[in-house]
């Protein structure tokens, strides 16, 4: 009876000890920062165009999610089959699933989110991506069939998006400002300019998360971001130059780490504005760029991998190979044949939003004048810089997040998407869009992606000189962060012990 | 020996006077210098700088001071010191030229309104303290983030802005000397406003509003610089001390000298003008203190 005892007694402290640890973790506040882009107009409607990008990753939860490779894996699906002809998709729900408003998740609320995406009222950039699910047919309160208008090899991919989250049938309306889903932090107090406040939820699918409470600081200006950060004013900042990095060298106060990801800068023209709806004229812009030393120059030696104009990034299965050296002689020969022998002078756009962008545009003026190009440089202000420059101004900077290939070429650069930034509108491309995802052999689906980069090589209108390397920045009392591109961090794991 | 106690010496005249007393305070002469050589090097700088500074080196970011780059290099491998010899011209240009619109149209009005009296003084003087009471920061970004960064924009909206606070001075100067002998006996002779304002007030005042000038000076030049530290002034690639110390600001624990000179070049410059209208201001006898503000 006596080791039976000790046994009881030894488990019981042991977890006593497990429980004392996950207490001690789950005090806490988690604190970063966003750049106020939209001026305080932040929504958490996750499909809206001027979504809260950070506050709605904590809020909801997606159908399916990225693995720590990237991969599509499980959140609120359970798992998913396609049709033999990959026209039809079923997915398992998970039970148990609760929104922050008491309410159960059913196969009732997925139908609602994901047919709200095609809503033109919402003008949602989701639907250039998903634009291809036809209908969602609800077999019982678990269970789901997409239907697609045209087959589509790899919709879970899609469904990683960061926006396509699942909220309340008919919450449509309110939801801009309630922010209910089914994420492990639920809304407190909404203040895009200010601190935004969330609260975590007891009742989250994967259990109570790890930290009491995270709030999202609106701090427009990345300089300001990154001192806040060596002030002690945040734990998390995810926008640090390589050069910043030696900032944060001490061990006892920041952990650091750099991700290779298919996050990208660019500058952008606008094809549909003279002159650079000249489409020769808008590859001699991009021609006359010396990628790797704007690459070192801006991010650092090894601050990313060079790109040839292609938002596809080195780690998607779809990347294509392109070689696009520094060419001014053949830029030059470009503009002389579009008219502009004499030199053309262009204004881009920017602010403060990224360290990047000021500094890619400085190292581009220096290359283009190379090719009589005068490049002058427009600084807007920060807060308020998606709602008020972004896809108004001819040219101006710009930045994304990983996508899958699929996913970026389609709202990125399909005709008529609310968030094809270069106005890029060609019909042989869409065609060619369109074929790939309904290619159901890989090798097939792989060449014709790799035919629409190339495409963006020759025609189109965004500059994307290489994908970043992500610089990350923790408080050292920060753990549950893993060393993935952000879309695969699990928000619920990530403490802050005081 | 004879000595011809009658022979009339002459007097020195009013600017040498101030010379002379100028000479004998070592402040004066060495923020005088200063100011001198900053100029020098702001007219002359295109041909001393020893790099073109507007030239990026992957391969030399951040480099500490050493014999090919006296300051070091920036994030951007560019030469601090070039950088930072040119830095101050377009600083300097814009301050200037800002300055001279303040005083002109500030002391023209401040002058007239202390002359003419009456209710439009006292509306527009009420008016005056009203655009005083709004934050000259937020007043001139407001501006400029309107209209845009184009030099004549901030020479503009820098010269109405500083000129407000020079209205107030003026007229306070001017107050001094509406009631005395000489501006009556000039009321009696008929003389026009305009004339008794230009030849008989604006001589008197004159003195104040010298030191006045070189104040608002510095002061616009502080103005200008924060505006370029905030991205609202000069346009990179453009050297300028407010946009290099904004622009190093994020890594000044690493390469402080990138900061450290570009800060120096424009304290030194501030600092020689407030002295050198200091000591301007004693020389001639004002007491800056009494001044009206």
């Amino acid at each position: 009876m006596k080791p039976l005892l000790s046994a009881v007694v030894v488990s019981a402290a042991l977890l006593g000890s497990v429980t004392a640890t996950e207490s001690a973790l789950a005090a806490g506040t988690f604190r970063l920062a966003h750049d106020v882009g939209y001026a305080g107009a932040e929504s958490l409607d996750p499909i809206s165009p001027s979504r809260f990008f950070y506050a709605n990753q904590f809020l909801y939860s997606r159908l399916v999610r990225q693995d720590m490779e990237g991969q599509p894996s499980p959140e609120l699906a359970l798992n998913w089959r396609a049709s033999a002809d990959a026209t039809q998709w079923t997915f398992e729900l998970r039970k148990g699933v609760k929104f922050h408003d008491g309410s159960d998740l059913t196969a009732e609320d997925v139908k609602y989110s994901l047919e709200r995406i095609k809503d033109p009222k919402i003008d949602s950039p989701v639907a250039a991506v998903l634009g291809v699910i036809d209908s969602v047919t609800v077999l019982n309160s678990h269970k789901l069939r997409i239907n697609l208008t045209s087959a589509h090899a790899d919709l879970p991919l899609l469904l990683m998006d960061y926006r396509v989250r699942i909220i309340p049938q008919d919450s449509g309306d309110t939801i801009a400002t309630t922010g209910v889903g089914s994420g492990p932090f639920m809304l407190d107090e909404l203040d895009p300019e200010g601190t935004t406040v969330l609260k975590a939820f007891d009742q989250y699918w994967e259990g109570k998360p790890a930290s009491d409470t995270v709030e999202v600081i609106g701090i427009a200006d990345a300089q300001a971001r990154v001192q806040a950060l060596l002030a002690g004013q945040l734990d998390f900042e995810d926008s640090v130059l390589g050069q910043q990095m030696a900032l944060f060298a001490d061990k006892s106060r920041f952990q650091t780490n750099s991700i290779a990801t298919g996050e990208w800068r660019a500058l952008v023209f606008r094809t549909d504005t003279a002159p650079y709806n000249d489409v020769r004229v808008r590859k001699a812009l991009r021609m006359l760029v010396d990628r790797e030393q704007m690459m070192t120059l801006v991010s650092g030696k090894g601050g990313g991998t060079v790109a040839c104009d292609t938002p596809v990034w080195s780690g998607d299965q779809y990347r294509t190979q392109i070689e696009c050296p520094q060419d001014i002689p053949a830029a030059k020969a470009l503009l002389k044949e579009a008219g502009y022998g004499d030199g053309l002078e262009v204004d881009i756009y920017a602010a403060d939003n990224e360290p990047e962008w000021i500094r890619m545009i400085e190292v581009y003026q220096q290359q283009a004048a190379r090719a009589g190009v005068k490049v002058n440089l427009k600084i807007a202000a920060s807060d308020g810089y998606w709602s008020d420059v972004w896809m108004k101004e001819p040219v101006v900077a710009t930045r994304w997040s990983q996508r899958p290939a699929d996913q970026v070429l389609n709202e990125a650069f399909r005709s008529g998407a609310s968030w094809n930034e270069t106005f890029f509108s060609n019909a042989g491309f869409d065609g060619l869009l369109d074929q790939a995802r309904q290619e159901l052999d890989y090798d097939k689906r792989k060449a014709l992606y790799g035919k629409l980069q190339q495409a963006l090589w020759q025609q189109g209108g965004a500059l994307v000189p290489y994908h970043l390397n992500q610089n990350r920045v923790l408080g050292a009392n920060v753990s549950g962060v893993d060393p993935v591109e952000n879309f695969s961090i699990r928000w619920n794991k990530v403490a802050v012990v005081d | 020996m004879t000595s011809d106690t009658h022979t009339p010496v002459a007097r020195p005249s009013r600017a040498r006077q101030v010379w002379r007393s100028m000479r004998r305070s070592r402040a004066a002469m060495v923020s005088l210098s200063i100011l001198l050589l900053h100029l020098l090097l702001a007219v002359f700088a295109p041909w001393l700088t020893p790099w073109d500074w507007t030239a990026q080196d992957g391969y030399n970011m951040l480099q500490g001071p050493s014999a090919q780059h006296w300051f070091g290099t920036d994030n951007m491998g560019r030469d601090i010191f070039s950088r930072t010899l040119m830095g101050g011209r377009e600083a300097l240009k814009v301050t200037l030229l800002g300055t001279l619109l303040a005083m002109g149209w500030g002391s023209l009005t401040g002058i007239s309104l202390g002359l003419l009296g009456g209710r439009l003084d006292e509306w527009l003087m009420r008016a005056v303290d009203a655009l005083l009471a709004i934050p000259w920061l937020l007043f001139l970004l407001l501006i400029i983030s309107t209209v845009g960064q184009q030099s004549w924009v901030l020479i503009l909206t820098l010269g109405f802005f500083y000129g407000i606070a020079v209205i107030r001075v003026a007229r306070g100067a001017t107050l001094d000397f509406v009631a005395r002998d000489f501006v009556m006996a000039a009321r009696v002779r008929g003389e026009s406003n305009w004339t008794i304002v230009r030849q008989e007030l604006l001589p008197n005042v004159l003195d104040t509003l010298l030191v006045e000038g070189g104040m608002r000076w510095a002061w616009m030049l502080l103005a200008f610089s924060s505006l370029s530290f905030l991205g609202f002034g000069v346009v990179p690639p453009t050297p300028d001390w407010g946009l290099m110390i904004a622009d190093t600001r994020g890594i000044i624990s690493i390469a402080p000298w990138a900061t450290l000179f570009p800060a120096l070049a424009l304290s030194s410059l501030i600092i020689s003008i407030n002295l050198s209208a200091d000591a301007f201001g004693k020389a001639m006898g004002l007491d800056r203190a009494k001044a009206p503000v």
